[in-house]
């Protein structure tokens, strides 16, 4: 028995990967979150907008790169970051011009604004493939990590080592700023408030005198800020491939969904619910559990519960889970 | 201009695109696309079902049409005894025993009352049973895949002739859809897009992993046709001088007849099919069902089983999607997992349905005859397009080698643009419900 | 099947892509504001001899007319189906007008939008969906005032006077509180937009009878301040009573008119409409 280093052991492949995991597909609920309560439809296309937003800060972060600019440890993709948000509001704005704004004049029922959503994925996705290509592509830089396994086994002495990628500490961070200030905007400014409003009842916001088009432009802009940091984080974390984010799509419907749809604390419970059981059941527990174990009882196998490749079928189990148990997610949501 | 008149021209445009494609590329290409369209518009006859008479969300139809991918191999490739003697029966059992434990779990569940009883009846069944499944499982696999890995490593199949998988890979996705219907359709307020959604990337995920079913990504080539071999025609006297007489050379008319071969299959199948799902949409059955698509709550009042109806259309569509999915095996010859995508095999037929009018069977058949058309199509034009937009250009500059590098990913621009002037301009389809 | 291909019941009941929470189901007559024009004298509000019905629908109001003045209330009552709520909508800008006229304060505001009319000082209270249930009191009141750009404090603590239970509950979610208080807050949210007129559609409708004398004593409050109010109800005899004119509807046209008490004495609408 070793309790300390199966804990580090644990932290390091699961707890840590998890938690910078589910920050990410926090980030990305909340995005599909809002436009489900605003705009009342599931964005299909909300995938591809994160790849769109990432696109913009790679593209940025090159350049910036090329110039010799950087940030020292931290990663120069950090500075494009605002680049890539400004350049996906400007695309979800004009998509919401050209297209989302027809549908609503005519009071389209919300199925309709899914199969748009549809048509504006292909086009996203096509048109990110178009300008970047399918493929892999590396834009991190930097410091690689923040505490590093050797780093950690010699400040303290353990067999295990810990080590944390500097990617993740940012992921983590940069979260809990979006979030602190999403929930700032939405709870005490008065345009936040409408916009809650505006979900709530949208006959009454109208008689209020909420504009309506201001409402949905602050949300696709809100929701474009969070797409692209979502997006940008999980690259640097692990890498940006076009198709990758695409298939981002289930496990963050999926984490909307476990919270509830359409509220935000929920999308970020989700987000961690399901990032959590996807480390945890595909994760190889032969280490920790050796730790766990009287001498000679290590256990033979991997202890594997589900090969990697499983991991969208856990976020669909949970998902089913939660919904089999408590049809409107963990906090209340709008579906009923 | 009547509606006939309107719908036959259209048809006859489609039919017309086909032919061109024959004089200005050459006629295996046209004939290529005429078998994957019969194929597709099989699948948007399937999607039709669900989306168009029912209102049933489905965004797993890659799913289905990977399950009958896999009826292909289960139910074509030769026997392997010596599979089956290494551990195919082990795994079968074990698959048993997962069953079993998951039929204990829902019968405690449903059985006893609720409680911390209960809960932890049910973990205790859930964790004895995984690792009993786990233990009675793994050996088997290793020994099954262990068994000639470079060709072979899977249980293999029942050796039947192949015309048998389509109607295997039909009932195999109904099955399917039978479950997800069952979980996802019962629960309090519908799920079944999300629903959908995660089971078409877990079929796919189990097909991709599992090498003792279908060899997972390594792949199961040269499965049996239902049509003659291009070159058992060409060293046949008898097809050569039939051919000679008709003025082509014998490769080109093996390839063209085998191919031709496939045409007429298809087109039985999906007339077949047209005049099953026609035949359905004018029976009661099919007027309740729009009635029941029309206005939910009123046809509940009436004492319509609603969940009963969505389940029945939801497994009848799938497997529509799973007998496409079977012929396209076929027509492939060979089983890959890996590319099978999402846009591609379910928002494609979408946009089929969508494109053709949601609710009309000769609407899903032309969009999917249509869309798959242009789909094959978009890329040379688009290479086209970008040759002559970089003609002024010198030749390497990097701008002109992306541009015509990703000339290829025009198609999903161009479908997605299709889709929303559609959406737009004509938003109950080309051939709209009547 | 309907008309508008956009709107067809088709595969909207998956909650997992469609939402169909609070979604806005207002049908105005304008979507866009046409020109207001000055007009002289007459009541402070009235919907003068309106026709129309809703959208290309037929007409449902045939020469329909009610006003109101400051310091009074109008009631507008009638049996089921006369067309009460219509003849309120009707003045609100929610049903096509299509001859006759809309006048508030020495302005014709026939073709302005309902959000437009919010603005010139009407304010409405629906009959259903009236308050903003996942929002705390408080936020209702201020999502009231949204169109106002001053101090809104003398006014919220004006309604916390009103209505001194909102007070206390003024953190709480409105969609927490009981029917009779969630009326309360419908009508604060509506008197946060300091508006010249107030219309209230059915308040006591789904209340306990002690609840809606108390609403009822509310009311009267409210006008006492000067506020001209324009309200549909269903229990007649009780509104008539607090009524300083009511209007009797059938079948979208004016049955009778007169102050709240002629009407209760009168021995036709007594035996019609209040059961004897």
């Amino acid at each position: 028995m070793d309790l300390l280093n199966a804990f580090v052991a644990l932290s390091n492949f699961v707890l840590i990967p998890a938690i910078a995991y589910g920050s990410q597909l926090a980030l990305g609920a909340l995005g599909v979150t809002l436009i489900y309560g605003i705009l009342r439809f599931s964005n299909f296309a909300h995938g591809d907008t994160m790849a769109f937003g990432a696109m913009i800060t790679v593209l940025v972060t090159w350049w910036l790169q090329s110039m010799g600019v950087g940030l020292g440890p931290l990663p120069t993709a950090l500075l494009a970051l605002p680049f890539g948000i400004l350049g996906c509001m400007a695309l979800v704005l004009v998509t919401d011009r050209m297209v989302y704004r027809f549908y609503r004049e005519q009071k389209a029922k919300p199925v309709i604004l899914v199969i748009v959503s549809m048509g504006v994925m292909f086009i996203m996705n096509g048109l990110v493939r178009f300008i970047i290509g399918p493929n892999d592509q590396n834009f991190a830089d930097g410091e690689r990590f923040l505490i590093s396994a050797r780093d950690f086994k010699k400040m303290t002495g353990l067999e295990e080592g810990l080590a944390i990628k500097s990617t993740q500490a940012l992921t983590v961070v940069v979260a809990v700023i979006c979030v602190a200030l999403l929930f700032w905007f939405l709870n005490k400014t008065r345009t936040g408030k409408s916009m809650r409003a505006y979900s709530d009842n949208e006959d009454l916001a109208l008689l209020s005198g909420i504009n309506p088009e201001r409402v949905v432009m602050y949300t696709w802009l809100i929701v474009a800020a969070l797409a692209t940091t979502a997006g940008v984080l999980y690259g640097l974390d692990k890498s940006f491939k076009p198709f990758v984010y695409f298939q981002l799509l289930l496990p963050i419907f999926a984490s909307a969904i476990v919270g509830g749809l359409g509220s935000p604390l929920g999308a970020i419970a989700g987000g961690f619910v399901i990032a959590f059981s996807e480390v945890t059941v595909t994760y190889a527990w032969k280490k920790v559990l050796g730790y766990f174990a009287p001498a000679g009882m290590e256990p033979d196998g991997l202890v594997q519960l589900l090969s990697t490749d499983y991991k969208f079928a856990v976020s669909f189990v949970i998902l089913l889970i939660v919904l089999l148990f408590k049809p409107t997610g963990l906090f209340k949501g709008k579906a009923v | 201009m009547t509606e006939t008149v309107k719908n036959t021209a259209l048809f006859l445009g489609v039919a017309a695109l086909v032919v061109i494609t024959g004089f200005m590329q050459s006629w295996n290409s046209a004939i290529l696309i005429v078998n994957m369209g019969l194929i597709s518009a099989i699948m948007a006859i399937g999607v039709n079902l669900q989306w168009g008479f029912a209102g049933l969300f489905n965004v797993g139809v890659m799913g289905f049409v990977a399950l009958g991918g896999l009826a292909v191999v289960l139910v074509s490739e030769p026997l392997s005894p010596e599979a089956w003697s290494a551990g195919g029966w082990g795994i079968v059992l074990a698959l048993l025993l997962g069953a079993a434990t998951v039929f204990a779990a829902v019968m405690a569940t449903k059985r006893m009352p609720k409680g911390r009883n209960r809960a932890l009846t049910v973990l205790v069944v859930l964790i004895a049973g995984f690792v009993i499944y786990r233990a009675v499982f793994d050996p088997n696999v290793m020994a099954v895949e262990a068994i000639n890995p470079a060709a072979a490593g899977n249980i293999g199949g029942l050796g039947l002739p192949v015309l048998l998988a389509w109607p295997a890979g039909g009932l195999l996705a109904a099955g399917a859809a039978w479950l997800i219907g069952k979980t996802a359709l019962g629960l309090r307020s519908d799920y079944l897009a999300i629903a959908t959604l995660g089971i078409a990337e877990i079929i796919i995920a189990v097909m991709k992993n599992e090498d003792w079913l279908a060899r997972g990504v390594k792949n199961v080539i040269g499965l049996p046709r239902p049509v003659p071999y291009e070159i058992d025609l060409q060293n046949d006297p008898g097809f050569v001088e039939s051919a000679a007489s008709l003025g082509l050379d014998p490769v080109t008319a093996s390839t063209l007849y085998v191919k031709l071969g496939y045409s007429v299959l298809f087109t039985v199948v999906l007339l077949v099919l047209l005049w099953m799902a026609q035949m359905a949409l004018k029976s009661p059955w099919g007027r309740m069902m729009r009635a029941i698509r029309d206005n939910e709550v009123a046809a509940e009042a009436m004492g319509k089983d609603v969940t009963r109806r969505h389940l029945q259309v939801f497994v009848l569509g799938s497997a529509v999607c799973g007998i496409a999915g079977a012929m396209m095996t076929t027509l492939d010859g060979q089983l890959t997992p890996g590319t099978y995508q999402p846009l591609r095999f379910t928002f494609l037929i979408w946009v089929m349905v969508i494109v053709g009018g949601s609710g009309n069977n000769f609407g899903a058949v032309l969009g999917a005859m249509l869309i798959w058309f242009l789909w094959v199509q978009v890329e040379p034009l688009g290479l086209w397009l970008m040759n002559v937009i970089t003609f002024g250009l010198p030749e390497g500059s990097a701008l002109k080698s992306h541009l015509i590098d990703s000339a290829a990913h025009m198609r999903l621009l161009t479908m997605g643009v299709i889709l929303l002037l559609v959406l737009r301009f004509s938003p109950r389809g080309l051939i709209p419900e009547k | 099947m309907s008309g508008n291909p956009y709107q067809d019941g088709r595969g909207n009941k998956d909650a997992s892509i469609t939402n169909p929470h609070g979604i806005g189901t207002m049908t105005p007559a304008h979507r866009k504001s046409g020109p207001t024009t000055k007009v002289d004298g007459g009541p402070f509000l009235i919907g003068d001899t309106m026709t129309g019905g809703y959208g290309k629908g037929p007409d449902i109001l045939h020469e329909c007319t009610i006003a109101v003045n400051p310091g009074e209330i109008a009631v507008i009552v009638g049996p089921n189906g006369a067309g009460k709520s219509t003849a309120m909508k009707a003045v609100f800008g929610m049903l096509d007008v299509r001859s006759g006229s809309v006048r508030l304060d020495g302005e014709d505001i026939t073709k302005l939008t309902p959000q437009d009319r919010v603005v010139k000082g009407m304010g409405f209270v629906p009959q259903t969906n009236n308050i903003f249930t996942s929002m705390t009191v408080e936020e209702n009141l201020e999502m009231g005032a949204f169109i106002r750009r001053d101090d809104i404090r003398e006014t919220m603590e004006q309604v916390y006077d009103l209505f001194p239970i909102l007070r206390e509950k003024r953190y709480q979610a409105a969609g927490e509180l009981s029917g009779g208080q969630r009326q309360q807050v419908a009508v604060g949210r509506a008197l946060m937009t300091k508006p010249k007129v107030l219309m209230l559609d059915e308040p006591t409708a789904g209340v306990s009878p002690i609840v809606m004398d108390e609403l009822f004593d509310r009311i009267i409050e409210v006008s006492r301040t000067g506020l001209p109010i324009l309200m549909v109800e269903q229990n007649a005899k009780q509104a008539l009573a607090i009524a300083d004119k009511g209007y009797v509807l059938v079948q979208g046209r004016n049955a009778f008119t007169g102050t709240g008490k002629e009407l209760l004495e009168d021995p036709e609408v007594r035996k019609s409409f209040l059961g004897g």
